[in-house]
């Protein structure tokens, strides 16, 4: 090696940062395929821990529904009231409940259940397998011949893919009530009408679509918090910094999976 | 706090099913209307009486016999519209958005939920109706604006006042 450095003249040197850099994205992306495939793995092969799942169950599904409903319900109101005023320049409020249910079904129920999955969930899973990582306690479970992707990762990962869509079913609803309670008490909307309207218009794959997203929203979070959090350096800063890489990546994987997802589905 | 939130959300579930679901209608009820040519009428379109919205077009399907448009239209329980009543499609703006206008009568008895507004008037195709007052002039140079004589070229396809 230090012959071939010594051989390449100056001006090359900023190549070798890119170089480097390009080198350090694949192996970014290798690692995160591997334990993609292992994860995966470790989901369907024996041995399984359903006590583990059913903690992880409740503890990514159950205690998020406050704040996923929170979100939906002042989304659905906010983009309740934009439709309103954007349709009124072409004389078209009458077709907010309509848009309000597509909005919130295809695209902002999912994914705003999943952002908020990945700042709540994401962050607190890389932050406690970091924290074990950090004081070894992935080794000590080796030691003791317990599989740490059986026993942390596995349900991580079944527990978010399941309860993602759940919690998307949960944010459609409120998040259409909230266009609902918006449109009944300040834009006098007729409220018979308004949930007619929006029943007759919404189709099933309009909420299935969202469905198959949030699961694979589900897989992304969980994914990314156990990766960060498995492969955390350095102790307490390396816990910190891997919350913080789990939150990020997820988020940019969320935005980036719906988009190629939303092809997929308008334009099969 | 999690099951509040589920159960307002299975709450507002039942709601929006029963009051959206099919059949069941608690708040309006249906009557149909027959039109030669809907337009750009669409379900979810407002109804009105004199400018007043009293409901909305809830569903739009073809008659395979007559060939008519059937549409029909989900009305506020409180206003009862005479038998002899006319529904006409009328345009919002010149930018499209049509609504249904209804002109009530006077006779004496109403339309009962699930019958039928017999007289009606279809949308009127008014890229139709310019092209046949500017094609008959066969002088293009001194044609005169198509919006004056448009009404008068046409009288029975009127729809004036919405204009």
């Amino acid at each position: 090696m230090a012959a071939a450095d010594a051989a390449i003249p100056a001006v090359f040197k900023p190549l070798r940062s890119i170089g480097r850099s390009t080198l350090g994205a694949l192996r970014m992306v290798g690692g995160v395929g591997m334990f993609t495939l292992r994860g995966v793995a470790s989901v369907f092969t024996p041995p399984w821990f359903p006590n583990q799942l059913l903690r992880q169950l409740v503890a990514i599904g159950f205690f998020s529904l406050p704040v996923v409903g929170l979100t939906a319900i002042f989304t659905g109101a906010a983009l309740g009231l934009n439709i309103y005023t954007g349709g009124g320049r072409f004389n078209a409020e009458q077709v907010m409940p309509q848009i309000v249910a597509l909005g919130i079904t295809r695209e902002l129920g999912p994914v705003l259940a999943a952002l908020m999955l990945a700042g709540r969930v994401s962050a607190a899973i890389a932050a406690e397998i970091g924290a074990m990582r950090a004081t070894e306690q992935i080794d000590a479970m080796r030691t003791l011949s317990t599989d740490p992707f059986r026993y942390l990762v596995a349900p991580r990962l079944l527990a978010a893919t399941l309860v993602l869509p759940l919690l998307t079913l949960i944010a459609d609803i409120i998040g259409v009530a909230g266009g609902w309670l918006v449109a009944v008490r300040i834009l006098d909307f007729n409220a018979t009408i308004y949930m007619r309207n929006t029943m007759n218009f919404i189709q099933g794959w309009d909420v299935g679509s969202g469905l198959i997203k949030a699961a694979v929203f589900g897989f992304i979070v969980a994914l990314m918090g156990c990766y960060h959090g498995y492969n955390a350096k350095g102790g307490a800063r390396g816990v910190g910094r891997a919350t913080t890489h789990a939150v990020v990546s997820s988020a940019i994987l969320i935005f980036a999976s719906d988009y190629f997802l939303t092809t997929l589905f308008t334009h099969a | 706090m999690g099951l509040l939130v589920l159960v307002l959300a299975a709450g507002f579930l039942v709601y929006s099913l029963t009051v959206g679901g099919v059949g069941s209608k608690p708040g309006g009820y249906d009557v149909t209307a027959k039109f030669g040519q809907v337009g750009s009428l669409a379900p979810g379109a407002a109804v009105s009486v004199a400018g007043v919205k009293i409901g909305t077009v809830s569903e739009i399907k073809l008659d395979p016999k007559t060939f008519l448009a059937v549409a029909r239209l989900s009305l506020d329980p409180e206003v009862k519209l005479p038998s002899d009543s006319t529904a006409k499609i009328t345009s919002d703006s010149l930018l499209g958005g049509v609504h249904v206008a209804i002109a009530p009568g006077g006779a004496a008895d109403d339309i009962k939920p699930g019958g039928e507004i017999d007289n009606t008037q279809g949308a009127v195709d008014l890229f139709g109706l310019i092209g046949s007052v500017m094609r008959p002039q066969g002088d293009p140079a001194a044609t005169p604006p198509a919006t004056a004589p448009a009404p008068a070229a046409n009288p029975a396809a009127t729809a004036p006042d919405s204009y």
